[in-house]
């Protein structure tokens, strides 16, 4: 027994095959899986806010709010991973002063902004304006001071600039859904157009970043919900959880069926990467594609949410699957970036070898600063919910709503 | 009641996005150089700071008037290729002053294997030792002389300038061939390899006198139709001669 642990152990810590002297190390590590995790659940919140209210999708308008301050935390915290592994972030300014248009790297940080400011910061204002307006005349000394200003000194709130608001507001999110698009289609463009990567050289990589962006949006929001109406001792909105779990559904089969179409065509195309690939398949990304991905990110939680929604559960057990399943669910797409990114390294260009990647605990792009980024968009989502509660509507809209439907 | 043109929301927000739009561009006019994108996506100044550099080099040519011996022995031998200053450091200081600025010359064991060192990537036929069996503690210069690198007696192995090539056909199924039975070696491209370069296999037919049905040859080794294995490409289109897989 003990030798065959040993065995595992050497066998794991060892290249297989043919690698050129510059494959033995992965240039992109776990920080580069973080960023196109978090600005997925960016793309995917935001998405799922504008279902709300460009689509009428009355059900969810529990969520619609607590999805755009989601939105807004994720969104501060993805380019700090990058900003993190480039050692000089300083110079990522320059790519705003002297913008190189040939770049998709270089483009990135206008699209970021662009969907900062032009689509969630104003669609948050715009939103929140009566609410801020009121609250700065209610509320006294330090947070009256921090209202008036978030107002801007907007503080007209009579029917017909309501009436603008709510304009604006749906022409922004109406321009927000393709950005969200951009934002994360382009992510999936910059691995995609990569044409010395067989794993990574795909036109179908931006469509599949897109799906699982909105797969693990959908999902979050949903776990977030739950966590947070339970901490407020609140009545969940069943129908609404119901709609999330529904469209975590629809948005898994498309996703789960994009990425099997992938597999597919290469199998079938079968070019020379096959073979390194399925081979790495097996056992490099056996656990996180296969076990992690596959089965417990995508089956498990496609099978018991259908099982969930339609089948006959009482309310109580249908509210435990739906929460396990979304977590699952970040799970396997926190998986499918880790297999995207470092599965893109792990093989020889020679076609013929196989690396290893292993973690660092410590250090810059280590475990502990991973942990901390993962960890640091939900803190900014509290202070977020402190300064604009997301829950007002709930409160007085959704229980006539709630008791039409039971 | 007034009818406002423009609702205060567009207002207050006209001035945030004018305020923010004016810092770029005030940022761009105080922080992008002036000579930026003059040539290119680059700062034009950037040239002309390089080429008022302190010249460091002096190139091999300036070393023939002191030394003309050295340089006209390392002429002539293999080590023709590279410049004086590769190993022995910038010298510009040197002509100036060559009693007061000596260069340096690398006598220690590390510094050759920076070229010399064996490692897969570098050009087959590339001169390469494993460092810590090729007679060691002695400094390289005991047996060779950097100027003129000649070998003491030429290399027995191929290996010694092949060795990736003789590493991978240890391991293959071809072990038991001996490179000569597939190239014939002149011998003075163990000394001066390129100009006298071995012959490779032509023909399919080559192979085929191994690994044809009929051929006359050990029986443990695999046969093939000759006619119809392959088609017309030649063996070495599929299997890589030197670690030949039947996959
Ligand atoms: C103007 C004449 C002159 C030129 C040109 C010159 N050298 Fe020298 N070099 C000398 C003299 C003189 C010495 C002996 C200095 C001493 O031993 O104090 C010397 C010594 C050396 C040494 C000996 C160091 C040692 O450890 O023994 C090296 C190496 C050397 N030169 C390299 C070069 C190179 C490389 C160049 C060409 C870039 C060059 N020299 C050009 C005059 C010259
Ligand atoms: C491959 C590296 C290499 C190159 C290229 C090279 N040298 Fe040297 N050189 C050495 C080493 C090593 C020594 C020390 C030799 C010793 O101590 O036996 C040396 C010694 C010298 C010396 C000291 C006197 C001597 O003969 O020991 C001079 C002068 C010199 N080199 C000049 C030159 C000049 C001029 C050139 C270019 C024409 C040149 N070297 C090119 C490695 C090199
Ligand atoms: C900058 C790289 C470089 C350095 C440093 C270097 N060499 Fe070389 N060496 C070469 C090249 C290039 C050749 C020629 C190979 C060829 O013919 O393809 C060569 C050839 C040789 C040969 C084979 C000559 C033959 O006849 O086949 C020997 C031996 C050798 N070098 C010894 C040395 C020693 C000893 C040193 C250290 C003083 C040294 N080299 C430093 C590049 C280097
Ligand atoms: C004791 C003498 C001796 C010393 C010290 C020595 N060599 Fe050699 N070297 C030889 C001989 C002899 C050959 C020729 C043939 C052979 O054995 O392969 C050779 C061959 C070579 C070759 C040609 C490739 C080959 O394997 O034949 C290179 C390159 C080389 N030596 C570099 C070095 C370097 C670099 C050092 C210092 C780290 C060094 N040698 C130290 C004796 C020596
Ligand atoms: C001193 C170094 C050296 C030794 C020893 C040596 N070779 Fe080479 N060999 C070379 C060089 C240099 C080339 C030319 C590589 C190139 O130009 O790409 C070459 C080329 C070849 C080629 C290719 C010829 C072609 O047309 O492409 C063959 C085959 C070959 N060697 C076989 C051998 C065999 C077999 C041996 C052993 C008996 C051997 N060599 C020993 C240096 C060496
Ligand atoms: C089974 C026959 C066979 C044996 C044994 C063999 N070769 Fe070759 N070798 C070939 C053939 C065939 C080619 C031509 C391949 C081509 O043109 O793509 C070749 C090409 C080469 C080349 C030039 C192309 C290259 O890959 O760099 C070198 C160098 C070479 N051989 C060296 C060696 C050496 C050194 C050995 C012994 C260690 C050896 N060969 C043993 C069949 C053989
Ligand atoms: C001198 C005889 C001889 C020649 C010439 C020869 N081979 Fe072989 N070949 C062998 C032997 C011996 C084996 C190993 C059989 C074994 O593994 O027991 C072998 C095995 C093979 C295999 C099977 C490898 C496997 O995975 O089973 C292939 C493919 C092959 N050779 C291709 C070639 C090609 C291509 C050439 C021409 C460049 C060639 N051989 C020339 C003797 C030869
Ligand atoms: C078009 C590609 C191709 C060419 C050209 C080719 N082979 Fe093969 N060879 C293969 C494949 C694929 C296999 C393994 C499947 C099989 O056995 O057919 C193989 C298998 C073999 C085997 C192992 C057979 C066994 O029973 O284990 C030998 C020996 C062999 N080839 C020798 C040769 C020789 C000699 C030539 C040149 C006359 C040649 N091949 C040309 C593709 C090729």
């Amino acid at each position: 027994m003990e030798s065959m642990i040993a065995s595992a152990v050497s066998a794991l810590q060892d290249f297989t095959g043919y690698i050129y002297p510059n494959e033995y190390e992965l240039h992109w590590e776990l920080l580069i899986v973080v960023y196109p995790y978090l600005t997925g659940l960016v793309a995917g919140a935001f998405i799922l806010a504008s279902l709300e209210r460009v689509f009428n999708v009355k059900e969810l308008q529990p969520v619609y709010r607590l999805s755009l301050l989601s939105a807004l935390a994720f969104l501060f915290v993805a380019p700090l991973p990058l900003l993190a592994h480039l050692g000089h972030p300083e110079r990522s300014l320059e790519m705003f002063l002297t913008p190189h248009t040939k770049s998709a790297m270089a483009m990135f940080g206008f699209v970021y902004a662009w969907y900062l400011m032009v689509v969630l910061l104003l669609e948050i204002w715009f939103d929140y304006r009566k609410s801020m307006v009121i609250w700065s005349r209610e509320k006294k000394g330090m947070m009256g001071f921090i209202y008036r200003i978030l107002t801007l000194g907007a503080t007209d709130i009579s029917e017909s600039s309501l009436r603008f608001d709510d304009k604006v507001g749906k022409a922004i999110t109406i321009i927000g859904i393709p950005s969200a698009f951009l934002l994360h289609g382009y992510v999936g463009f910059i691995f995609g157009s990569i044409k010395a990567n067989p794993w990574w050289s795909s036109v179908l990589m931006p469509i599949v970043f897109l799906f699982s962006a909105i797969v693990s949006g959908i999902a979050l929001i949903l776990a977030l919900y739950m966590i947070t109406t339970m901490f407020r001792f609140k009545e969940i909105s069943m129908p609404c959880l119901n709609k999330l779990a529904e469209l975590l559904i629809y948005a898994m089969i498309v996703d789960f069926s994009l990425e099997l179409l992938d597999f597919i065509q290469r199998l079938y195309e079968s070019e020379e990467s096959i073979n390194i690939l399925s081979h790495m398949i097996s056992s490099r990304l056996f656990i996180s594609l296969i076990i992690s991905q596959i089965i417990l990110g995508s089956l498990v939680p496609m099978i018991s949410l259908i099982w969930a929604r339609f089948g006959r559960l009482p309310v109580e057990m249908r509210r435990i699957v739906y929460f396990i399943a979304a977590l699952l669910v970040q799970v396997g797409i926190f998986s499918t970036r880790w297999n995207v990114v470092i599965g893109g390294q792990l093989f020889s260009k020679s076609l013929r070898g196989l690396t290893v990647y292993k973690i660092e605990l410590f250090g810059f792009e280590g475990l502990l600063t991973t942990c901390f980024f993962l960890l640091l968009p939900f803190a900014i989502l509290y202070v977020l919910t402190k300064l604009l509660p997301p829950w007002i509507i709930d409160e007085k809209d959704i229980k006539p709503a709630e008791a039409q439907v039971s | 009641m007034k009818a406002p043109k423009f609702p205060q929301q567009v207002i207050s927000l006209a001035i945030i996005f004018a305020i923010l739009l004016g810092g770029l561009i005030a940022a761009r006019i105080l922080l992008v150089p002036k000579s930026f994108g003059k040539y290119g996506h680059y700062r034009a100044d950037a040239a002309d700071e390089v080429a008022s550099l302190d010249i460091k080099y002096a190139g091999y040519k300036a070393c023939l008037e002191c030394h003309d011996d050295i340089y006209v022995i390392k002429e002539k031998s293999n080590h023709r290729g590279l410049s004086c200053e590769v190993c022995h450091g910038a010298a510009a200081k040197h002509i100036e002053a060559p009693d007061e600025f000596v260069p340096d010359a690398p006598r220690g064991r590390g510094y050759c294997p920076l070229c010399h060192g064996y490692n897969p990537s570098r050009p087959t036929g590339f001169p390469q030792i494993i460092t810590l069996q090729h007679n060691p503690g002695k400094p390289c210069m005991t047996c060779h002389n950097p100027h003129n690198p000649l070998l003491p007696h030429s290399p027995e192995e191929c290996s010694a300038c092949h060795r990736e090539i003789a590493s991978q056909k240890r391991v293959s199924h071809h072990s038991s061939l001996p490179c000569e039975k597939c190239h014939t070696v002149p011998a003075r491209h163990t000394t001066d390899p390129r100009s006298a370069l071995p012959k490779k296999p032509t023909t399919r037919e080559f192979c085929g006198g191994c690994h044809d049905k009929n051929a006359a040859s050990p029986k443990e080794i695999p046969r093939i139709e000759l006619a119809s294995h392959g088609g017309r490409y030649l063996c070495w289109e599929c299997h890589y001669p030197h670690h030949p897989e039947a996959k």
